[in-house]
């Protein structure tokens, strides 16, 4: 939204493609108009929202805004391919900023594929577009921020909130004063969550970590336990909590296929994101016409997001402005992207201290077992995919045309980062290159395919 | 420098590449094999086909090498000693005219495949469409069926020549990309990069690209390479239970077992790059429509790049180089289907250095300098 308020103002044609029926993404996810209820976020963070979805509805009437549009390739020729509807659009536009933002980071464990075990941010979306509570009785478990966020909501929307289990204490950020007085106004939002979770009485086991989801047809109750170095469990801290909905985040994996797929140059960095598109300051990848924009290049947060997307909307309008096709243009000053900058700058230090609560050990991929499924879509083994790593199929490319982890439905959005981890945990590979990017980054129907729509060649 | 040595170096670790050295393991000659391929597993041709076998071709030499295939096949986890299986699947495999001319050819071509029992028959429109209701009428006169063609698992039967092998004292090494090939006191010295492998006899299985080694040898071969590309689906309903090919369309069609549904289709042009085109599926899609319009609904998964070999009569090229001791082995698009016969075949004359099989008299490099061209009626290629 920042950018295409930034690249409009700077007199550019922006078209906007949304994945999703409501602008906003799943920070700012706005439920449908016609659902009553409350929002259960704090009310700075609530401001937020409504300031930057009120600057992008003064635009998004001289824009061409999308609802629904899947963007489901891009290739180095520039050209955007879209699904809008039942028929698909071949856009090429002078200059495309990828904002797709990040998906939440699976770790398996034995029992995780239970209905009833979902990503907090997939119990949070619930709750802000459904207004509704995704369970009766919660475990919230993982690392980072996102959990107490969400353990805090889920109590403000009715569900008794069990136990939050975090990996290390949120205290540990103190080591990094600094940085959190950057954040100050942030910090205070997340105080103002914590007392929720204390108002209600939740639990906090710190150190815990789940270890096992249990029930038939649907999860009854998750075991909470401390592990070690190896993995194993600590003798003497398992802990049975009876449950209905365990909401985990382990951190986040940025959604970086289609940068891939159009052939920018790709970077890895196992907590920040796993494989990202390299970018500069504006966030231009290696190709002149392709800039990606928030946690796209690399987790940063909402805010330092919402700043960055007025930074680099301002580079794409140069960009197509420009036209020049290698050197980076110089960006013409304004308020809008003074004032950005230094948000960024700001918000950046800050968010450098969160990333550090993000990082997981690996020894929480060893909590799987045998018969734990590390791939959802094609039903892939953990023993299946250290069969394929024990006969000496070690790079991604190779274990997936063997045992066809991320050969499924998501394309591997949900498993990679585990079979990448696990090579290195089981046959000490470093996980090498990012599996090939293909076309489809979403699937559309032949019918679809074949209603074509091609922009007018210049 | 360090310098390995071995009897029979095979450059490729595709399926004529492994189903050759396996194959020579089978001839207990004692040789020393050794395989180098420059990528990793399955990562050419061999990984990225579309999995159909079919004896239903027009010309003997095509239905022997695929009729002696299929029984492989059919029996390839015992025989490989692999007990996790290829994932066969025979549901046959129907082959569709859309004119009279693409009838009249499948009519001469069935009476040959009945001369070597081939179970095939003639349908027409309507038992096409009884037999596959999601097919599309535009056009369609009929085709022909054979019940016993089918599909498998090229990475199961890839992973079965491989592990069979190397349990035979095959070293397979990927990763390994052959950089040159000299001759020196009737030695072939193959260069990588830091290393050298000196090999008495040296089969060339790398396909579209056999003219990079060979042409600085002073060897010419007709060989150009075809980029395609292949849709998958996701998991469907079953809607189409045998393999079809389309004469018209040029469009291979196999659901798999587990619900997916593979499309291969052709079009004419040029290189031999794996990437994903733009234009493509605008392309393809109308086509998988009007053949298929019982699919439409169907949401397309992914698509993939593969590299197909062209020779100037579109069949394989099998056999020794006018450099002695030196062999090729280029698919021309069906690696999959005919590497079992093909590496039968290509062991016998490796290792014994002659032959006296009458598909390979065929199939020779040199039937091009005589002129001899060999017509396949039944491709769905450009």
């Amino acid at each position: 939204m920042a950018a295409a308020i930034e690249a409009t103002a700077r007199g550019c044609e922006v078209t906007v493609l949304d994945e999703s029926a409501r602008p906003g993404g799943q920070i700012y996810r706005q439920a449908d108009p016609r659902l009553q209820g409350t929002e259960f976020a704090e009310p700075t963070e609530l401001a937020r929202k409504k300031r930057l979805l009120g600057r992008f509805d003064e635009i998004v009437h001289a824009i061409d805004y999308r609802a629904n549009a899947i963007a489901y390739a891009a290739f180095g020729n520039g050209e955007i391919h879209v699904q809008v509807g039942d028929g698909t659009e071949v856009l090429r536009p002078d200059a495309v900023v990828l904002a797709t933002g990040v998906r939440e980071r699976a770790i398996p464990f034995p029992g995780w594929t239970l209905p009833g075990v979902m990503f907090a941010g997939g119990a949070q979306a619930i709750l802000k577009a459904q207004r509704t509570c995704p369970g009766r009785i919660a475990v919230v478990a993982g690392c980072g921020p996102l959990p107490i966020v969400v353990a805090s909501q889920l109590t403000r929307a009715g569900t008794k909130v069990a136990a939050l289990a975090s990996l290390r204490s949120p205290l540990s950020i103190l080591g990094s004063p600094g940085g959190l007085w950057h954040g100050r106004d942030i910090i205070r939002e997340g105080v103002g969550y914590g007392r929720s979770l204390l108002q209600a009485g939740v639990a906090r086991l710190t150190g815990y970590v789940p270890v096992r989801a249990l029930g038939t047809g649907h999860l009854e109750a998750v075991q909470l336990a401390r592990i070690d170095e190896h993995g194993q469990v600590v003798p003497g801290t398992v802990r049975e909590i009876a449950c209905d909905l365990l909401a985990v985040n382990y951190g986040f994996i940025a959604n970086s296929e289609l940068a891939a797929m159009a052939g920018a140059r790709i970077r890895h960095d196992p907590d920040g994101g796993f494989w990202l598109p390299e970018t500069d300051e504006n966030g231009r990848t290696s190709l002149p016409w392709l800039f990606a924009a928030g946690d796209t290049a690399g987790l940063r947060g909402a805010l330092v997001a919402e700043s960055e997307g007025t930074i680099v909307g301002a580079a794409a309008a140069t960009a197509v402005d420009t036209a020049v096709a290698t050197a980076a243009p110089t960006v013409a000053a304004s308020d809008a992207l003074t004032e950005a900058i230094a948000v960024r700058s700001r918000y950046s230090r800050f968010a450098r201290v969160v990333r550090q609560t993000l990082s997981v050990p690996v020894a929480l991929w060893r909590t799987a077992t045998d018969d734990t499924v590390i791939c959802r879509c094609e039903n892939v083994l953990l023993s299946e995919v250290r069969a394929a790593l024990e006969s000496g199929h070690h790079s991604l490319n190779a274990i997936k045309r063997n045992e066809r982890p991320g050969m499924g439905w998501c394309g591997g959005r949900m498993c990679l980062h585990s079979v990448a981890v696990l090579a290195e945990l089981h046959a000490g590979v470093a996980p090498g290159k990012m599996m090939t990017p293909r076309p489809m980054a979403r699937p559309v129907t032949f019918a679809a395919l074949a209603r074509q729509k091609r922009a007018a060649a210049e | 420098m360090s310098a390995v040595t071995t009897d029979v170096l095979v450059i490729g670790a595709g399926f004529y590449g492994l189903s050759s050295a396996w194959s020579m393991t089978r001839l207990r000659s004692g040789a020393r094999i050794m395989v180098v391929d420059h990528g990793e597993f399955a990562s050419g041709a061999s990984g990225r086909n579309g999995a159909g076998f079919r004896m239903q071709w027009g010309l003997d030499l095509n239905i022997l090498l695929c009729k002696e295939s299929t029984a492989f096949f059919e029996n390839a986890a015992e025989l490989l000693d692999y007990p996790r299986g290829i994932e066969l699947k025979q549901d046959g495999y129907l082959v569709l005219a859309h004119s009279q001319k693409a009838l009249d050819k499948l009519n001469a071509s069935i009476a040959i495949q009945h001369r070597y029992q081939v179970p095939s028959e003639l349908l027409d429109a309507d038992a096409c469409v009884e037999m596959v209701p999601s097919l599309g009428r535009n056009r369609l006169v009929g085709g022909t069926y054979c019940a016993r063609d089918g599909s498998a698992s090229p990475f199961r039967l890839l992973d079965a020549l491989l592990v069979a092998s190397r349990r035979e004292g095959v070293d397979v090494r990927y990763g390994t990309r052959v950089e040159r090939i000299d001759q020196r006191d009737g030695v072939f010295i193959a260069t990588i990069r830091d290393a050298t492998i000196e090999a008495e006899r040296v089969l060339l299985c790398t396909d579209w690209a056999v003219p990079q080694l060979l042409e600085p040898l002073g060897v010419e071969l007709p060989v150009t390479s075809l980029p395609k590309e292949a849709i998958v689906t996701v998991p469907c309903t079953p809607r189409v239970k045998p393999i079809l090919i389309s004469l018209e369309h040029k469009i291979s069609v196999n659901q798999l077992a587990r619900g997916s549904i593979v499309f291969v289709p052709t079009r004419a042009r040029e290189g031999s790059t794996v990437e994903s085109t733009s234009d493509f599926l605008g392309w393809a899609a109308p086509k998988v429509v009007d053949l298929l319009p019982g699919v439409a609904d169907v949401p397309v998964l992914r698509t993939w790049g593969c590299v197909s070999s062209i020779t100037p009569d579109m069949q394989p090229i099998l056999g020794e180089t006018p450099i002695e001791k030196l062999y090729v082995a280029v698919s021309s698009f069906r690696g999959f289907m005919t590497c079992p016969a093909v590496g039968r075949m290509l062991a016998d004359l490796v290792v014994n250095g002659v032959s006296d099989d009458p598909v390979l008299a065929q199939l020779t490099p040199s039937r091009f300098k005589a002129g001899n061209t060999i017509i396949e009626p039944l491709l769905n290629q450009e």
